[in-house]
């Protein structure tokens, strides 16, 4: 009975945990590449859940469809952000500017949706929440299969491009050294560029997918990206190796803490991690290079 | 001794001496202009946002450590100095100094992370430790009754000098007059110390805390002085609040705070005092002067913070100066 609990909860952390990957790799793209942090990450999150109902619930397409519409409107944020914001400021060199914009954007996103959404929570229904397997005592849903199908496809495919394509080289080399990255030819415009759609429809899809497990509102997206955070610096920022460890980390922590504590908590745990591993292994699970910042 | 003399001297004649006047005599009148409940309501809020802008410029402005979480130390001195005065009985005034004092020794406790890490990595510590304090008040419904709130927090009690008309903090003016009082005075002490060699020392820290610390200079302990010192001053802020709306839901709380705080200062002009007393009072009333517009009238602040970041990043007091200088330039 015990085991069967905790093969349960194991399941139901993963499912979460996969789709914290998703947003919290975009994350890490960006600041393995940009060495910035981007807060209205959170907000494509939230605009990819509510493309995802629209396009469900207004337009009557698919649930799988949806998740590629929000994977668009995702990549067009991205690239809205990385115009209006990244690149402007990159010229002035700041840290902080870039970080303190996107949480102004951020707040723009939020009231905007504020006003046109409301702040009743949608019910986000997919067929496929009904459809229930039983294995050896515990549960899936169908929904929760698609949901590790799709995002395993979506980091493989990801893991693959980094590592064996140019473009993906390329990437990784601008992120490890920007100037001598230039000087081999590289634009690190056009790869920062790229970075940001590539990060940005991942945190869109990630919406689509959290949505029928979120209380989808205007801040939806608030409370995944402060766990996103939470698993960017666990996982080491700008690794991802690290990030994929550390959100399958943050999904299990979440249900084994509702199961065993108290749903109420999971923050403080999530947090109270974040704030150990900041006191002492700051560089985070899997270290590396990077470490200027501590 | 003739120093000090000609220190005081140069003060007593100093435009800042005028300019403190001129904010007193501000405070003494408006709420004689601005009567009714609405605006006098809208006062007082503008007061407990400079303090908590004020605190969090001495942390982000002058020592540069990028706290995003002031919402917390607003949120600790609301409920520490609510639940002294509601459960424990103890009077409003002590209550108060431990609400100031327990949120300055929560942002001492932050501080030992920010002298270990800076940058981003501060961004999200601070930030992770205001979603653990909300988390708690929200869920430790044992001592702060979680998201139901706690009801019918008493106004501070009266002062009754005797001699002079007593004072009652039911009425609205009265507690203007005590929250925007304490205001000023914490700016007067703010301005006191960036000014002093402290002030310095601070600068030195923001702008290169390696340097900084090669001529002499302890910078962790420093950090954890400016962190004391801005989450106290958000502590009191807190403590107002309490007492002036009368109910305290965690919500009040959530991270977001930061960043609308965060907006006053950057809006005003981060690293002066006086930009984000602008800042804080501008983004208190715009959003009331756009009721009509409904939820949308929110915008103004990611709008504001967005637009100054990208093309004026010193705010309203960069704004003035660039104004001034156009003007006596054409002159």
């Amino acid at each position: 009975m015990t085991a069967t609990i905790v093969a349960q909860q194991a399941i139901n952390g993963i499912v979460l945990g996969s789709l914290y990957v998703l947003v919290a790799l975009g994350l890490t793209l960006i600041y393995g590449v940009l060495v910035q942090i981007n807060f209205a990450h959170a907000d494509f999150v939230t605009l990819g859940a509510f493309a995802a109902y629209f396009f469900m619930h207004v337009l009557g397409g698919s649930y799988l469809a949806s998740i590629g519409a929000a994977l668009v409107v995702g990549a067009v944020l991205g690239w809205a952000i990385n115009v209006t914001i990244f690149a402007p400021l990159r010229r002035k060199g700041s840290e902080l500017l870039p970080l303190i914009a996107t949480i102004g954007v951020s707040t723009i996103m939020q009231n905007a949706m504020l006003s046109l959404f409301g702040p009743v929570p949608y019910a986000f229904e997919t067929p496929y929440s009904q459809k229930v397997f039983r294995v050896a005592g515990t549960f899936f849903t169908l929904q929760s299969v698609i949901i590790i199908a799709v995002s395993t496809v979506t980091i493989a495919l990801l893991y693959a491009f980094m590592k064996f394509t140019f473009l993906g080289k390329a990437l990784r080399a601008v992120s490890q050294d920007r100037e001598t990255a230039g000087l081999m030819g590289i634009n690190p415009n056009y790869l920062i560029m790229l970075t940001f759609i590539l990060a940005s429809a991942l945190a869109g899809m990630g919406g689509a997918m959290l949505a029928p497990v979120l209380v989808l509102t205007p801040f939806a997206g608030t409370t995944v990206i402060v766990k996103a955070f939470a698993i960017v610096i666990i996982g080491g920022f700008g690794n991802v190796e690290g990030t994929i460890l550390a959100g399958l980390l943050v999904g299990l922590i979440e249900s084994f803490t509702t199961q065993y504590l108290d749903p109420g908590l999971i923050d403080i745990v999530v947090f109270g991690l974040l704030l150990l591993m900041l006191a002492f292994r700051p560089t985070g699970l899997v270290s590396e290079r990077r470490e200027e910042n501590v | 001794m003739s120093d000090a003399a000609a220190t005081r001297q140069a003060y007593r004649s100093s435009p800042r001496r005028y300019a403190f006047l001129a904010a007193a005599l501000a405070i003494a009148v408006l709420p004689m202009v601005l009567t009714g409940n609405y605006w006098q309501t809208n006062l007082t809020v503008c007061a407990i946002n400079v303090l908590l802008a004020l605190g969090l410029d001495f942390i982000l402005g002058y020592a540069g450590q990028l706290n995003l979480g002031q919402s917390a130390f607003y949120g600790l001195g609301a409920y520490v100095s609510t639940l002294l005065i509601t459960k424990l009985g103890v009077p409003f005034w002590g209550a108060f100094a431990a609400g100031v004092a327990f949120a300055g020794l929560a942002g001492m406790i932050l501080a030992l992370f920010a002298v270990r890490l800076r940058g981003h990595y501060l961004a999200i510590a601070s930030l992770g430790f205001a979603v653990i304090i909300h988390q708690i008040l929200l869920n430790w419904i044992s001592l702060t009754q979680g998201p139901l709130g706690i009801y019918a927090i008493p106004p501070p009690p009266a002062i009754a000098i005797p001699g002079l008309p007593v004072i009652d903090f039911r009425n609205p003016v009265a507690l203007f007059y005590l929250v925007a009082g304490f205001a000023l005075l914490t700016y007067f002490i703010l301005d006191q110390l960036v000014r002093s060699p402290i002030g310095e020392t601070l600068t030195a820290i923001r702008e290169d805390d390696i340097s900084a610390s090669s001529l002499g200079i302890n910078a962790a302990a420093w950090k954890v002085f400016a962190f004391g010192v801005g989450a106290a001053v958000g502590g009191a802020a807190g403590c107002f609040y309490a007492t002036f709306v009368g109910t305290l839901v965690p919500d009040a709380f959530f991270i977001t705070e930061s960043f609308t705080i965060l907006s006053m200062v950057i809006v005003g002009g981060m690293g002066t005092l006086i930009g984000p007393v602008w800042g804080a009072i501008l983004l208190t009333l715009l959003p009331e002067l756009l009721r009509g517009i409904g939820d949308l009238r929110l915008v103004v602040y990611g709008v504001a913070l967005t637009l100054v970041v990208l093309f004026m990043p010193g705010g309203l007091v960069q704004a003035a100066q660039l104004i001034r200088s156009k003007l006596t330039g054409a002159r």
